[in-house]
């Protein structure tokens, strides 16, 4: 082991619980002068715990950390930034009612401070008195980063900040964090994206069940090596496995399905103009698109939270105009949106939470108690929740809350499942569950429209792909056709010729 | 990055009137509509002079002093059911001590008063802070707290308070007259210090940060607990200003006056004031011409010809459509983006 001396960062033997949950078991950190080192883990290994602990957002309840070989006392984020660690949370730190000129204010920074850094991520002429709420959340995370970068901060610490980035702003990130790792100073990298990991660092520190339990060179690693050390050998097959799993079904037979949910023309102001499709029972109809290309919209739209401006929504034939996601629900379209907190409540139950739906039939209010159980202890088997289902939600990961925002809708019942991006931030393991428990879904007959920001996986679990360029729908790919490179090319608009 | 929309991202994209005309769109809307219905009634009564003015202003003034306190805890993210309370205690405070003595005491108590006021709600924050009890819970024990005190201090209406005194907050030294000017100075001096202080200083943004979004400004490295204290502290000390407003107006202390029925007042005005109740948005300046509304409408509606027991009905009805309006604009909003 590196002496403690030296190193940029030393934390050893952190622990954190919360209540009875072990965030952090005991983890060590050493990040050294001029790296870009990678904390890895699956989701709940206390990545994120470890993170707040070194910026003194929450306090440890056991652990030393040192700066410089200097035992360092954070007791609040002040201190983290004076001793020169610098952090973009995860979720955006900027207030949503002030103006980003006033963001910066509170923070003791000026324009000229953040300028530089902005210009570097082309965003140079950025209006700083927008208020921050009408800012997109791409443009916040970069933000975030250039004022973290502002205050020169010796390690810079930066929490799945690639999730909510388009592929040409992540590299303005990866470019900076080259920069300072040439200037001899260092940044901790946590993504859930190996390949970026693989590219852009040089060590890694990996936990499992708040545990590290590697710190490697990176040099040379396999992906496949990475992804054996975050989920222990036993579990690596069984994510394999899921490709095998995935029997794409031929366009043939799709096309003779009946269809559930068409789609004619459907216009959303200026951010949807004119989408039609047909999605057939029993398939996984993936989505794809840049951010922002109206697959939002889109996706109110089909959920019932907004009102096309014009076109028209037929499930099984008959038109469905809904005016609230009751309506929607209630014709079998089920919604699993990207923000688990949109869905959940989050200091409930996992059984209450399961059984929300159900409490949409009047009927059944007075017979819902003894009901109940059955359904959701079904969906609690089903989905591996690794929980005592009397938990509150909000102590959950994030893998197991999204587990649950779908497992409610199989509690109750659905024809059609939406899903927006459900394995945003999502660990490696929990995905391949999703995704398997995708196909279940659509092998018994439901069908599934996926939109996910996730090229990679595409042709993994969906029949057909549709991408989406600027509020319509420019490109339909049969699965095997999705590689990467082809899905890029028609989400970038290059390929509109070949529109349908 | 186009597809972020960068064109509405860009500097100089909208006309700098017109995102001033947005962001203050309220406070213009509020002092429009006060200046419309002081129009209106000068077209009701007969004569409509100085005096109707000075009337408005000086017995409207306690109201708009509650309601800038408690439009500043409310845009910190709290609530303070108190302040009614605080006022009838600095009220009879003030003209128990101030009684029969010259102008110079009656200023030194006033100060000395308001520093106090400020220390106590302080400590009401703090409380709030260190018992994680909500700030509802916490001030309605305050406001019952305070009130309580009142009558102790003062058990029937008594007391006084210097004419000169009284000349400061009213512009006569029998508290009735002509002269709207020293309260509206009064008005003007300490709204606008605060407001400003609230809207351009970083100590005065963190209360807006900590009231939007306590996370988020927590993480920026603020306290969101010291924000709390100050903002009660900021916050009493301008109900006591309500408090002395009082006094000065009615000559003598009352311990009688409801504090509760003040506080249900002083939130209605930030209502239609256009802060909102959740923290985070709202300026001092809109709460102002709102406060002097709310005092208002009972003339108004005597004007008319209206009942004046039914003054509260349309009370009611203006916070209710106010919150509508407030609905509405959320609501497109929402579509626009």
């Amino acid at each position: 082991m590196t002496s403690i001396t030296q190193s940029l960062l030393a934390a050893r033997d952190v622990a954190k619980r919360y209540g009875p949950v072990v965030a952090l078991r005991s983890a060590d950190l050493t990040v050294e002068p001029g790296e870009i080192h990678a904390l890895l883990g699956a989701n709940g290994a206390g990545k994120s715990t470890l993170v707040k602990i070194l910026s003194a957002v929450i306090p440890a309840d056991a652990g030393r950390i040192s700066v410089h070989g200097k035992q360092a006392n954070l007791r609040k984020p002040g201190d983290a930034m004076r001793a020169g660690i610098g952090t973009v949370f995860q979720d955006p730190a900027l207030i949503p009612d002030l103006s980003l000129q006033q963001n910066l204010r509170i923070s003791k920074l000026d324009r000229d401070d953040v300028l530089p850094w902005l210009e570097r991520m082309n965003l140079g002429h950025i209006d700083l008195d927008l208020l921050a709420a009408d800012v997109p959340l791409a443009v916040l995370r970069l933000l975030d980063l250039a004022r973290a970068l502002a205050r020169d901060p010796q390690l810079l610490m930066l929490d799945e900040i690639t999730a909510a980035l388009t592929t040409d702003q992540a590299e303005y990130v990866f470019e900076l964090m080259r920069e300072w790792k040439a200037r001899g100073r260092s940044v901790l990298f946590i993504s859930h994206r190996l390949g970026e990991v693989l590219d852009s660092c040089d060590r890694a520190t990996i936990l499992r069940n708040g545990v590290h339990v590697a710190h490697l060179d990176l040099a040379g690693v396999e992906e496949s090596a990475l992804v054996t050390a975050m989920l222990g050998e036993e579990l690596v097959e069984k994510v394999e496995a899921v490709g095998d799993e995935a029997a794409v079904v031929t366009a043939e037979e799709v096309e003779s399905r009946p269809v559930v949910l068409e789609l004619r023309d459907v216009h959303l102001r200026d951010r949807v103009n004119g989408v039609s499709l047909e999605l057939h029972k029993g398939e996984i109809l993936g989505l794809t698109a840049l951010e922002g290309q109206g697959q939002n919209e889109l996706f109110q739209v089909l959920s019932g939270d907004r009102r096309p401006t014009s076109g028209e929504l037929r499930v099984e034939g008959e038109r469905l105009n809904a005016r609230s996601p009751y309506d929607a629900i209630r014709s079998g379209l089920a919604f699993v949106p990207a923000d688990r907190h949109q869905a959940l409540l989050p200091q409930r139950s996992v059984r209450e939470n399961l059984s929300i739906p159900l409490y949409n039939r009047a009927r059944r209010w007075l017979s819902l108690v003894g009901d109940e159980e059955q359904r959701v202890e079904q969906a609690v088997d089903r989905l591996t929740i690794d929980v005592r289902a009397g938990r509150q939600v909000q102590r959950l990961s994030g893998g197991n809350q999204q587990k649950v925002t779908i497992g409610r809708w199989l509690a109750s019942g659905f024809d059609t499942l939406l899903c927006f991006d459900p394995t945003r931030g999502i660990d490696i393991q929990t995905k391949a569950q999703i995704y398997d428990l995708l196909r279940e879904i659509a092998g018994g007959g439901s069908a599934v429209l996926l939109y996910t920001s996730e090229l990679r996986e595409i042709p993994l679990v969906c029949d057909r792909v549709l991408v989406m360029y600027a509020g319509r729908i420019v490109g339909e790919l049969p699965a095997a056709a999705a590689t990467e490179e082809a899905l890029l090319t028609a989400a970038h608009g290059l390929n509109e010729g070949t529109a349908s | 990055m186009t597809a972020l929309g960068r064109e509405t991202l860009v500097s100089g994209s909208q006309a700098p009137w017109r995102r001033w005309a947005r962001r203050h769109g309220w406070t213009i809307g509020v002092w429009v509509l006060l200046l419309a219905l002081i129009a209106y009634y000068a077209t009701l009564i007969p004569r409509f002079g100085a005096f109707q003015v000075a009337s408005i202003v000086n017995n409207g003034s306690p109201l708009v002093f509650l309601a800038v306190a408690q439009a500043i805890i409310v845009i910190a993210g709290g609530i303070d059911l108190g302040v009614g309370g605080m006022l009838v205690l600095t009220s009879v405070t003030a003209a128990r001590l101030m009684e029969g003595q010259p102008l110079v005491v009656g200023l030194v108590v006033a100060v000395a008063i308001i520093f106090a006021a400020g220390a106590i709600n302080a400590g009401v924050g703090w409380i709030i802070n260190v018992s994680k009890v909500p700030d509802i819970v916490i001030t309605l024990g305050s406001l019952y707290f305070f009130q309580g005190l009142a009558l102790a201090i003062l058990p029937n209406p008594a007391g006084g308070a210097n004419e000169w005194f009284r000349w400061l907050f009213t512009g006569s030294k029998t508290g009735i007259g002509s002269n709207p000017w020293p309260a509206i100075v009064m008005i003007t001096i300490t709204v606008t210090a605060i407001g400003w202080w609230l809207g351009k200083t970083r100590q005065g943004l963190s209360l807006y940060a900590v009231g939007s979004n306590k996370t988020a400004a927590y993480l920026s490295g603020l306290n969101a607990a010291r924000v709390k204290v100050l903002s009660y502290a900021i916050g009493g000390g301008f109900a006591a200003m309500a408090g002395l407003a009082n006094t000065a107006i009615a000559g003598r202390g009352n311990a009688n006056t409801v504090g509760g029925n003040l506080t249900l007042n002083s939130v209605a005005a930030i209502v239609l004031g256009g802060v909102a109740l959740t923290g985070g948005i709202g300026s001092v300046i809109a709460v102002v011409p709102a406060g002097l509304i709310l005092f208002f409408l009972s003339p108004i509606l005597t004007a008319m010809g209206v009942d004046p027991n039914s003054a509260q009905v349309v009370q009611g009805v203006l916070i209710v459509l106010v919150m509508m309006v407030t609905g509405i604009i959320e609501w497109r909003r929402r579509l626009r983006s």
